[in-house]
């Protein structure tokens, strides 16, 4: 795993926000190397003195981090030449989906400040993505950070990851303005029928409240990706939410088909809810077709290419964050490797044995 | 509860076709029709309805706003010029019987670009603003001057997605013309009228133009592969031939497209073919064999699924909306926007046909010059007549959100716009694709089925659809 929170002292008197640079080219907000010995790098800038540890520092060239001196600690809030960089706005969330990967917290670090620096030394044109928890319990501070970055950075793109149980009708002109087209709204819906879409986000009235968001996004022309995690509890509903999704949604940039991630509420309910693919495929790719047929574009995310029919491949795409990517030991005869998501950090180890190469 | 006004067309015996303004549909019976049209919808009807996005509660809920969002889609909104169809010569090796733009002789002057022509279109070039363009050089025979080919695509090096086709006799594959040819962003678009034989007929006139024909068309098919290379049929409706020797032409040669177009209705065709005016029953009854006859072969031979391209464009856009590239068949179909046709004086036309038009003489449709520009009266005048979304035929028909608007078509034919629509052949001509098209999608035999999934690109079959009882 890539490590995303490295060991870092500062004699700085509150955390900042600062790019390391291993050369010496100028800017504002930059921190040069000034010596690299025993494992330990030594960065200065207008804000301080940092000393990291662990890393060498062409891993570290051009990262943009949130130092803590109080903490020990740099995060690496937007990683050079990564395509998964994403920030977590909030740990906090008002639903409990059964298979939560980062299941919710109690506590809120409002960090928008530090985020608001961190996207002005972003790389250009790069796609960052905003994440939690449920970014839009803050949703003026969320929307007031969008409108000011990309004032400022019009090359940037934000992809939101959201519950969308909060848009409301006044927010429509908001929304319809020409910054909001850097902005894709990534959200979840699990099944036509609203009790079940309601059982698996632990929250009742969730699925109509989500239509009413939905209607808003629509009115105000935002860009919607809609994303399912395939479970047990709605693998043979899949084809009535095609139906739906192909009649309601079709305004939908992409419908983004998830594979479950074994960590947070899904490791202790694994057997309940995972479904192989490679055992059965035939309910998904009824859904993808219909999708297709009706013009509502398929993704399928976490799928390592081997557990998909080859009609359907192309649809699985390399989706897994390069941090927390791993694969199997056969993976490396495979023909199809580099356009594979692989597997989770986290993934069972025995069904990573069961990998067919392609 | 808002129940959407439907629009509603017998399709096959017993049956009738649903649709929206947005496009969506289903089949229901009489008895269905009775209870809309008389208010008297049972709660089963209602909830089939709503389930297809039908009906809602109120104007306030998502079911609405997707049928808006919906409807707004079925509308063409061209954003930048992104397409140019090029005529660097009007001169031609060969003399077609049904040439669509009255070529000019090969020794001819005066009917190349000039210097002045070749940069005025470098310079639009420049100016262009797309993100990917797309270049068709026609002719005349285009490949009579690759000099002025390699330099519109050289100057097209700064765009990161850009296409050009050439669209040619293959007569001649000399060295400038392969270069061109080796491009891996240059395809071919060529003419196949079926055998041999009527090749020759209708275009090559000689032998030994009939063997180099074919002789050039093998040669880069084995060297490209069939994924570059394209060709057109043009057939005579009053003497089409036989669907088995035209289907094996493009089945042997591994060509999946086919586009099955009856003469085209300009230049020399013209004068030779007075009879092409009514294109009868017979050339519809033609056209459903032969897709029919391509049905069958797509079952029993899996290792290639041949299409005939127009269905294939009229499906996608039965289905999915935002098919509005195909410049022939969209609605509005706004006249020099994304793209333009730029003659070889450098006098532009909306269309290809609208160049035809004035070639023969019949009516100038010219609205512009490359050099000094085409936001003109002309287009102004022209482009109030793009759209079919007023018209009191099409408003009334199932398949508006579907089908479009052409009206250099009515010009040639007609000499006006203001024919009824239903008597128009653009009108007859997609009723009729249409009706066909439904019927093909709601039909059960597995072989239909199969070729749908195919055309429609779909990985498996044919999802089931809609039916109201
Ligand atoms: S064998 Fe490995 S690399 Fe190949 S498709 Fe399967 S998981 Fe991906
Ligand atoms: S042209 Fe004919 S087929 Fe097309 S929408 Fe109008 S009436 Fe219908």
């Amino acid at each position: 795993m890539i490590p995303l929170t490295l060991q870092a002292r500062s004699d700085a008197p509150a955390p900042f926000v600062t790019r390391l640079s291993c050369s010496q080219a100028g800017g504002v907000d930059v921190s040069r190397l000034q010596a690299e010995a025993n494992d330990t790098l030594l960065f200065a800038g207008d804000q301080g003195l940092i000393e990291i540890v662990g890393q060498p520092s062409a891993a570290l060239d051009g990262d943009v981090v949130l130092v803590d001196p109080g903490a020990e600690s740099a995060h690496r809030l937007l990683r050079a030449g990564s395509r998964h960089n994403t920030l977590m706005v909030t740990e906090r969330c008002d639903q409990l989906c059964i298979m939560c990967s980062q299941p919710p917290k109690k506590t809120h670090q409002d960090r928008f400040a530090y985020f608001e620096r961190a996207c002005l030394l972003a790389a250009h044109g790069e796609t960052i993505g905003l994440s939690g928890g449920e970014p839009t319990l803050y949703k003026e501070r969320l929307l007031a950070f969008l409108e000011y970055v990309i004032e400022r950075r019009p090359d940037l793109s934000f992809h939101v990851l959201t519950n969308g149980q909060h848009f409301e009708e006044a927010e429509i002109d908001r929304l319809a303005d020409r910054r909001f087209r850097n902005v894709v709204w990534g959200i979840p819906l699990y099944a036509a029928e609203p009790s079940l879409h309601d059982q698996i986000v632990a929250k009742s009235g969730a699925f109509l409240r989500l239509e009413r968001s939905l209607r808003h996004l629509i009115m105000a022309g935002a860009r919607v990706e809609l994303r399912t995690v395939v479970l047990q509890p709605n693998w043979t509903a899949l084809d009535a939410l095609a139906c739906h999704v192909t009649t309601y949604l079709r305004f939908v940039e992409q419908w983004s088909i998830m594979q479950l991630e074994n960590i947070g509420f899904a490791r202790g309910r694994w057997s309940a809810l995972y479904v192989d693919p490679s055992a059965e495929f035939g309910p998904l790719a009824q859904a993808i077709d219909r999708a297709l047929l009706f013009g509502v574009r398929p993704a399928l995310f976490n799928f390592p290419r081997c557990s998909v029919p080859q009609p359907y491949r192309k649809f699985a795409i390399a989706s897994i964050s390069d941090w927390k990517q791993k694969f199997a030991p056969d993976c490396c005869s495979c023909a199809e490797r580099s356009d594979c998501s692989g597997f989770f950090e986290w993934h069972p180890q025995e069904l990573l044995e069961k990998v067919v190469p392609i | 509860m808002i129940v959407l006004p439907l629009r509603v067309r017998p399709s096959g015996k017993e049956s009738l076709l649903f649709a929206n303004d947005a496009g969506q549909f289903f089949q229901g019976d009489r008895a269905f029709l009775r209870r809309y049209a008389f208010d008297e919808l049972t709660a089963e009807d209602i909830s089939f309805l709503s389930e297809r996005g039908q009906a809602f509660d109120d104007i306030d809920s998502l079911g609405f706003a997707s049928h808006l969002h919906g409807c707004a889609r079925r509308i063409t909104s061209p954003t930048t010029l992104d397409y140019l169809i090029l005529v660097p010569t009007l001169r031609c090796n060969l003399a077609c019987s049904y040439c669509q733009v009255s070529r000019a002789s090969l020794e001819s002057r005066g009917y190349d670009w000039s210097d002045e022509t070749l940069a005025a279109v470098l310079t639009l070039i420049d100016r262009l603003d797309a993100g990917a363009v797309k270049l068709e050089f026609q002719g005349g025979e285009p490949t009579l001057r690759p000099d002025l080919i390699a330099s519109v695509i050289e100057r097209c090096e700064r765009f990161a997605d850009k296409s050009f086709v050439i669209c040619t006799n293959l007569s001649c594959l000399d060295e400038d013309v392969m270069r061109i040819f080796d491009r891996p962003d240059v395809l071919i678009s060529t003419s196949l009228d079926g055998s041999e034989f009527t090749h020759q007929q209708n275009r090559t006139a000689t032998a030994e133009k009939t063997r180099t024909f074919f002789a050039n068309l093998e040669f880069v098919l084995d060297r490209y592969g069939p994924d570059k290379v394209s060709a057109l049929p043009t057939l005579d409706p009053l003497n089409p031939p036989q669907v088995e020797t035209l289907v094996e032409a493009f089945a042997s040669r591994r060509l999946p497209s086919i586009y099955l177009r009856p003469i085209n209705y300009q230049g020399f065709a013209r004068k030779r073919h007075p009879d092409s005016r009514a294109q009868d029953d017979r050339w519809r009854e033609y056209y459903e064999s032969f897709v029919q006859a391509i049905i069958a072969r797509n079952w029993s031979d899996p290792s290639i699924v041949l299409e005939e391209t127009y269905l294939s464009l009229c499906l996608r856009r039965i289905f999915q909306p935002g098919h509005d590239r195909h410049v022939d068949l969209r609605n509005p179909n706004p006249v020099g926007r994304d793209y333009i046709v730029i003659d070889h004086d450098g006098v532009v036309y909306p269309t290809d046909e609208a160049r035809m038009l004035a070639r023969s003489g019949v009516v100038d449709l010219a609205i512009g010059h490359v050099a000094s520009g085409w936001d003109t009266e002309q287009r102004a005048v022209l482009d109030c007549a793009s759209t079919n979304q007023f018209d009191p035929d099409c408003q009334r028909c199932t398949y508006q959100p579907f089908c479009g608007r052409d009206l250099v078509d009515d010009l040639a034919r007609y000499g006006r716009i203001d024919v009824p629509r239903r008597e128009t052949e653009f009108c007859r001509r997609h009723l009729h694709v249409f009706d066909f098209a439904f019927r093909l999608i709601y039909s059960d035999d597995p072989a239909t089925r199969y070729s749908l999934a195919r055309w429609l690109d779909l990985g498996g079959d044919l999802p089931d659809l809609a039916v109201s009882r």
